[in-house]
């Protein structure tokens, strides 16, 4: 389109090109007065091009945060660069309706917005161009898709009977606690393994199912006792772990006899029978002379060797 | 008598450049020098009436050289040539006794009226006759982004209120698989954040790499006069700024001299609070041939620093050096 052969068809069809795509435009001033508006940012405001024309932006569109605006476009004045929002960080600017209103997943329109220079005839920068597009399906997708992967990962580190960490991610997590006593040995953290005593018992009187409520019920108590800082899971079959952070042993055994009293006060009910059973412990807190985590694990384990062999339903603390 | 001009640049691609702004009538004897301690012996052997100066340089910058001249008394005219136009650049160099500054790419015609100005020689601009040679990819891709650097240099320094350090960038072909090892050279073993922007243009296509160091957040909120807490969101915020600014600054520098235009993507995150290894481009192995240009960007006195990739295609590869022996005039 030259200037001398001037021609008001052709800019009929490109003002109908601008209007018709489907991508927003707006144009201000320095003032932040609206210069242009195009069918997409009309249609979705369900704004009137007459009634916006030269009017304040922020008036027109309330909803956009004013100072952060005028940060952000004031730059775009300023450097002649251009700046950009990213539905990550704000998710829209205009609060549009969601462009599948009925089937859609989201409420409103994701929006990556662009904010351009626009440089006059003069070299000076007198308007700047607001580009909106539409991403909602990109965000949809991705928040989808990371919902999924958060299940995932939930799902690969818990024990499915028990709703515990499994054996794998409660060691990951003892591993880690070993690590900062490494870093930093003046804190004290205990581990308690226990067991439940002639768990093959209930098995062979009851059967299979009422082993499962057994250790159900029995992780069921676990999880009421402990405190949300300390890291609980199952370890083996019919044994347990968990790791107490910032607890030296001598508290630790308070919380394992009660853990210990309160399965023995618990009754399971299963097919018309009544279970009872007890659990035996062994408690060890990290010192010097843990070598690695596999040991830390060994010196619970003889404790609860030694509380089994003093005649079981007991908690022993490791002493070396 | 001839006047002895001394034009001393890291850059063969640049040094040709100057040469060629020179206006023709002037009765000068052209010597040249590749660094700052070159420049330096060149100028004792009295080689420097009038000196055409670069700034960034490795071994001995510009700075350096002055420096060294002015505890040194030697004589010469010093002309500093540099993309860095930071105006902190220019007082720095003013005050080490520089006559003048020029900004890279030359402009022939501001030239010949700085020489006036500072009563060296008068008259029309006219060119040198020189024979430019060879253009070596690299050595001009290092000298236009040098210039690029600068004026993305120049708009951090204008916005935050400070000045910028730019050290010289590196221009290396790269396999795909060495990508990542560049990347991690960059990285170190810090939690980094990365915005990449796709451009294309001209024949020429690639994208930029913000590699951001995640410890510079609090002090880029602080210039930025962020107020209020530092969440996810807010850094996220600083992160895309700082990357549409640099790389919004650069790429136009870039496509100024090579006379083009790009048009550029929206600017994509690639992964917060991660390794490094994580923000390689999974099909970085798509192209056995990776022009890339790496260039650092640090504030002073702050705990600030970024570092901006610009990776070419290898098909632009042809294009840039047809560009470049334009732009070298």
């Amino acid at each position: 389109m030259s200037a001398s052969k001037f021609d008001i068809h052709e800019l009929h069809w490109l003002m109908d090109v601008l209007h018709t795509i489907d991508v927003g435009l707006l144009v201000i001033d320095r003032d932040y007065r609206v210069r242009l508006l195009n069918g997409f940012m009309q249609n979705h405001s369900g704004l009137s091009v007459t009634a916006v024309l030269g009017k304040d932006l922020f008036r027109v569109f309330p909803d956009i945060q004013e100072d952060w605006f005028r940060r952000k476009a004031d730059s775009v004045f300023q450097l002649k660069c251009p700046a950009y929002t990213n539905w990550e960080q704000r998710p829209y600017l205009f609060r549009f309706k969601n462009y599948h209103p009925i089937t859609g997943a989201a409420e409103f329109m994701y929006q990556n917005v662009t904010l351009i220079p626009l440089i006059s005839a003069d070299g000076v920068i007198k308007h700047v161009g607001v580009i909106v597009s539409d991403v909602t399906d990109i965000a949809v997708n991705r928040s989808d898709l990371e919902i999924l992967n958060r299940q995932l990962e939930t799902l690969s580190r818990t024990d499915h009977l028990t709703e515990l960490n499994n054996r794998g991610y409660w060691e990951e997590r003892l591993t880690e606690e070993f690590r900062r006593f490494r870093r930093s040995p003046s804190t004290a953290c205990s581990l308690i393994i226990f067991d439940i005593d002639h768990f093959k018992r209930v098995n062979d009187t009851y059967g299979h199912q009422a082993g499962d409520e057994v250790i159900r019920n029995t992780a069921r108590i676990l999880r009421e006792s402990v405190r949300n800082t300390d890291v609980i899971g199952r370890y083996g079959g019919e044994e347990f772990g968990v790791v107490l952070i910032d607890t030296p042993s001598d508290k630790a055994i308070v919380l394992a006899e009660r853990l210990r009293t309160g399965i023995e006060a618990l009754t399971v009910g299963f097919d018309g029978h009544e279970i009872r059973f007890t659990i035996s412990l062994g408690i060890a807190q990290v010192s010097d002379a843990t070598e690695s985590y596999r040991h830390w694990i060994e010196c619970a384990d003889q404790a609860l060797y030694e509380a089994k062999r003093s005649g079981r339903n007991r908690s022993v603390v490791y002493t070396g | 008598m001839p006047t002895k001009v001394l034009i001393c640049d890291d850059s063969s691609f640049a040094r040709k450049q100057m040469a060629r702004a020179l206006p023709g009538e002037w009765d000068a004897e052209l010597s040249f020098a590749n660094d700052g301690a070159e420049g330096l012996r060149a100028i004792r052997a009295g080689k420097g009436e009038v000196i055409f100066l670069d700034l960034n340089m490795p071994e001995l910058d510009g700075y350096a050289v002055l420096q060294a001249m002015h505890e040194d008394g030697l004589p010469g005219k010093v002309i500093v040539v540099s993309g860095d136009i930071q105006p902190e650049a220019h007082n720095r160099v003013t005050g080490l006794g520089a006559l003048a500054f020029v900004k890279k790419p030359v402009d022939p015609n501001a030239l010949v009226d700085i020489l006036a100005s500072i009563g060296l020689w008068r008259g029309a601009a006219t060119r040198v006759d020189f024979e430019p040679g060879k253009i070596d990819v690299r050595d001009g891709c290092r000298e236009i982004t040098n210039v690029a650097m600068g004026r993305a240099a120049d708009l951090l320094a204008r916005l935050l209120g400070v000045f910028v350090v730019l050290p010289v960038p590196r221009v290396e072909m790269l396999e795909g698989g060495d990508l990542r090892m560049a990347l991690e050279n960059i990285a170190h073993s810090e939690s980094v954040a990365g915005i990449c922007q796709g451009f294309i243009g001209g024949g020429i296509a690639g994208e930029a790499l913000l590699i951001f160091h995640e410890s510079s957040y609090a002090d880029l909120a602080e210039l930025l006069k962020h107020e209020g807490e530092l969440d996810e969101s807010v850094e996220l915020e600083l992160l895309v700024d700082m990357a549409s600014i640099l790389t919004g600054a650069c790429l136009k520098g870039l496509a100024d001299q090579l006379d083009i235009s790009f048009s550029q993507g929206h600017p994509l995150v690639l992964g917060r609070h991660n390794k490094i290894a994580s923000l390689v481009p999974q099909n970085a192995a798509r192209w056995t041939n990776i022009l890339t240009i790496e260039m650092g960007f640090e504030i002073e006195n702050r705990n600030i620093s970024c570092d901006l990739l610009l990776l070419f295609t290898e098909d632009s590869v042809a294009t840039l050096e047809e560009r470049l022996s334009y732009a070298l005039g």
